[in-house]
Formats: structure tokens, C-alpha cells, sequence
């Protein structure tokens, strides 16, 4: 990067990193109050570990995150079923209500979570993980980024506890804490899809084409697969 | 109790808004909810008021329908403690009900059906063909890998409409999502063309395949013109299968396999 511009990208970097932690330590917290219930009472069959309380963390100022809780690792030999204990606040920010998607593998609609990203990475490195943006088809519905670490108590892998931030909420957070806006910029997953982009020609959901160049380029956000990459005269720079 | 939710689910239960308000209506919808697996078997239905409020038909219309549907056999009514309306999943009533609804369509409702299926998957398939990431894609074909060995009419109807539901989502589009959600709902009340001629269902599974295979190729052009030529192609198998149950020779003779 020449001229301003090293520190303009750093800024936005710093800007989402700082997004994306704060949405961490609300899985944190969900983590934390699901190990804390494992560790005293096991994980029960057919009840609940996540504490009602934890719902309220939604209510909390500047919450990013419209759903959080705990997906649970089905043992079947253990008649542990798929199970999600998951709140949702209603999307005009009103009443808190649990997510019940359909779990039956002979429905239409079924929500087969342990196939998805944003479950099977934590569980298979043990890391926290950024999934999205997605379409949460046959979950919530909504347009989302689903951040998720894995819960591991003494008697191994519990599940995953996770946050969804709706895309459209992330953007407008991110563009408030940038204040005046800076040099055009996209954010990429690890897919090579736009996270977010203040340039109007890399629409939000699309993925980059091999040859706008921008395989292992851009600032790294730390501690989530993405990063943050200029464009400059319509074309991406790297960072 | 607690009902489900989830797009497909919120689709079933959304407001009726075809202006007639008739209960032939909800029949016709909670016959395709079950068709779908929306609905299972044993699953008990809201109450009578948050149904009708639900579904936005008046309560005399609601029990007018439910009263059908109990006729049908395909709600059964548990009066007391623990009572209340559940369904019952019975293949047979639903193809009667098919037939019924096949019957009374013309072949322009048919051809309109086909026309904005066509419409909203086309898109869908040529978003995706730029914007599925290779994950999305290895679940479509698996998708399709199941629909090929589904064994059950049932299982077929769904798995099919799990192709193009996760074909919208791999277009990253929530409305068209929605879109396909809504019209799979109203082909689900309609006969399952390969119940009928079991080699369809192969030129329905090459069809996907031929899709995906133009996204991965990222050809935009081509998954849209595909997904097109194949909607196309079912809504000729529905209007045949129409024509045909009025005995007409024509319609028999001219039939053929488009792939």
C-alpha cells in the first residue's frame, strides 16, 4: 500500500475486528453458562442445559447478535437427540421466543444442522469459526453471519454455543464505527465471498471470480478466516 | 403446544390471501404441508383460533375445512384432556386429492405455475452460477444424489423440493428462498408426475444434474437456460397428465420424453 492508504485499510480492519469480538464474547458467555450447567448436571436427554437467563444477553445495548444458544452434539446411542437450544428476538426487536426448526430428516423442511459449516468446523478443529454471510434456510430464514466456538466439557465435545448476526446489522454497525467513509474496501471470507463492501460493483453475497485477483491478498482479520482489501478504480488492490 | 419454525414451516401456516377464503383452500394446504412432510404424521394442528387467525379465514371456514379434512381421514379430532386435531399421513387421500386439484385446474393455471416456477428458479440457477461456493455445490449434488434413490413418491416430492429450495438459498437470496418455499407448496398439492411414469424421474435427476454441473462450469447463461428448458419441460408433463384424464387420444399419443 502507498500513501494513506495502508492506514485507512488498517482502520476498517480494526473496526471489524472489533465487531467481531464483541459478538465473540457473547458466545463466550453462552459457552460458559452451557459448561457451567454440563459440569453440574450432565447433559440431559430431554431438557435444557442453556440457563433462561442467558436469553437476556439479546436485550443487552449494542447487541449485535438477534439469536444465540447452544446446538447440540446428538448421541443417539445415548438417546441424545439433534437439539437446539436457541433464542431469537423477534426481527422488530420485541419479544424473545425459542427457535423450533423441524429436526425430522422425512420433512421438507428439515434443519440438518450437523451438516453445516458453522457447526461442523468448531467441531472438527476445535476453533472458533465466522460462517457466512448465508442464507439460514429452514432455520431462522433470515440472511445471517453465524459465529460459533465449540463447547467441550469433561466428558468430550457438548456441541457448538453460537451468535447469528444478521448481515444487514453488521453492515450498518460497521459503517457507524467508520464514521466518514474511507477508500472503498471489500471484506472476504474464506470462500472468497463479500462479507461487506463499500464499493457498489462487489455485491454482499457474491464470490470473487479467481481472476479479480485476490486469492491470500488484503489485511487478515485476526482470529476469523476473512480479510479486508482495497478497490481502487473499480478493481480490488492487494492490502 | 409449540409450533415449529423454520421457513417451510412459516409458509404452511402463512395467511391465505387468494381473496375467496374458501376452506377448499385449507384443505388444499394442509394436504400439501403433509405431502411435503411439513406436517407429520400424529403432529398435533394449533387450536381452532390461532389457526384461523393464522391462516386469516374466518373460524366457520376453519371448522368447515377441518370438518373435510376429518371426512378425508387426514385429521383426526381427540376430544378431552391431551385432545385436540392431529394429522394422519395417508398416501391414498393425498393422491385422490391431487387428482381433485389437477382436475378442477385449466391448463393456463397450470402453464401460470410453470411460468413464474420457471422465472424464480432460472434466476436462482444463474445467481448460483456465480455466487455456490463449492460447499453449496457438493450439497446440491447431493441432493440430487438422494432424489435418484428415493424409494417413496413422497420422498421423491420432497427431496426434489429440496433442490430448488437449496438452490435459491446458494443464490443467496432469502426472497427467492421464500418464493420457492411458496410454490412448492402449491405443486405439492398437485399429482407427482413420475407416480405416473416412473421414467420421469430420471429425466428429472439428469435435468438437475446438467444445472449443477453448469454452475460449477460457473455458466451463468447456461444453468439459466437449463433450470428454464427444464421447468418448461414439467409443466408440459402436468398439462399432459391434465388432458389426459379426460380421455382424450390426442393428448396419450403425443406424449413424449423431453430431456
Amino acid at each position: 500500500m502507498t500513501g494513506g492508504g495502508g492506514a485507512e485499510v488498517a482502520q476498517a480492519a480494526a473496526a471489524v475486528s472489533g465487531l467481531v469480538e464483541r459478538v465473540f464474547v457473547t458466545v463466550a458467555r453462552v459457552r460458559d453458562a452451557v459448561l457451567h450447567a454440563v459440569e453440574r448436571d450432565g447433559l440431559p436427554a430431554g431438557r435444557w442445559v442453556l440457563p433462561d437467563g442467558v436469553a437476556q444477553l439479546l436485550r443487552e445495548p449494542g447487541q449485535l447478535a438477534v439469536g444465540l444458544g447452544l446446538v447440540v452434539a446428538p448421541r443417539p446411542e445415548e438417546g441424545l437427540r439433534q437439539r437446539l437450544e436457541w433464542w431469537q428476538a423477534e426481527p422488530d426487536g420485541g419479544r424473545l421466543h425459542t427457535l423450533e426448526p423441524d429436526l425430522r430428516p422425512a420433512s421438507l423442511g428439515y434443519y440438518d444442522y450437523t451438516t453445516t459449516e458453522w457447526y461442523d468446523v468448531p467441531r472438527r478443529t476445535g476453533r472458533r469459526h465466522a460462517f457466512g454471510p448465508h442464507v439460514d434456510v429452514h432455520g431462522t430464514g433470515r440472511y445471517v453471519l453465524t459465529l460459533t466456538e465449540p463447547v467441550v466439557a469433561g466428558s468430550g465435545f457438548v456441541g457448538v454455543a453460537g451468535a447469528d448476526v444478521p448481515v444487514r446489522r453488521f453492515e450498518t454497525s460497521l459503517l457507524e464505527a467508520l464514521g466518514p467513509l474511507p477508500a472503498p474496501f471489500v471484506l472476504l471470507n474464506d470462500e472468497g465471498r463479500v462479507v461487506l463492501s463499500t464499493a457498489p460493483r462487489f455485491l454482499v453475497g457474491s464470490l470473487l471470480t479467481p481472476d479479480a485477483g485476490a486469492a491470500g491478498q488484503g489485511a487478515p482479520i485476526a482470529g476469523v478466516p476473512w480479510r479486508l482489501l482495497p478497490v481502487r478504480h473499480g478493481r480490488l488492490l492487494a492490502g | 403446544m409449540q409450533l415449529l419454525s423454520g421457513d417451510a414451516r412459516r409458509a404452511v401456516f402463512a395467511p391465505l390471501d387468494d381473496g375467496a377464503l374458501r376452506s377448499e383452500a385449507v384443505v388444499r394446504r394442509v394436504g400439501s404441508a403433509v405431502a411435503l412432510g411439513l406436517l407429520a404424521d400424529g403432529e398435533q394442528l394449533p387450536t381452532e383460533a390461532d389457526l384461523a387467525t393464522m391462516l386469516n379465514v374466518s373460524t366457520v371456514t376453519l371448522r368447515e375445512a377441518l370438518a373435510e379434512l376429518r371426512k378425508l381421514g387426514l385429521v383426526e379430532t381427540r376430544r378431552g384432556r391431551g385432545g385436540g386435531s392431529f394429522v394422519r399421513s395417508r398416501d391414498d387421500v393425498l393422491a385422490e386429492l391431487a387428482d381433485a386439484r389437477l382436475a378442477e385446474l385449466g391448463t393456463t393455471d397450470l402453464r401460470e405455475l410453470g411460468d413464474v416456477h420457471s422465472a424464480v428458479a432460472a434466476a436462482a440457477a444463474r445467481l448460483a452460477a456465480s455466487r455456490a461456493s463449492r460447499t453449496e455445490i457438493a450439497r446440491l449434488r447431493d441432493i440430487v444424489d438422494r432424489l435418484a434413490s428415493a424409494g417413496s413418491v413422497t420422498g421423491q416430492r420432497r427431496t426434489d423440493g429440496r433442490y430448488y429450495i437449496e438452490l435459491a438459498a446458494c443464490a443467496q437470496s432469502v426472497r427467492l428462498t421464500m418464493q420457492e418455499m411458496d410454490l412448492h407448496l402449491e405443486l405439492g398439492q398437485l399429482p407427482w408426475p413420475p407416480a405416473h411414469a416412473p421414467g420421469l424421474l430420471d429425466v428429472m435427476v439428469a435435468g438437475h444434474r446438467a444445472v449443477i454441473d453448469a454452475i460449477e462450469d460457473r455458466d451463468a447463461a447456461r444453468a439459466r437456460a437449463l433450470t428454464e428448458a427444464h421447468v418448461e419441460t414439467r409443466t408440459v408433463w402436468a398439462i399432459e397428465l391434465r388432458l389426459q384424464r379426460l380421455g382424450g387420444v390426442g393428448a396419450v399419443a403425443d406424449h413424449r420424453e423431453v430431456s
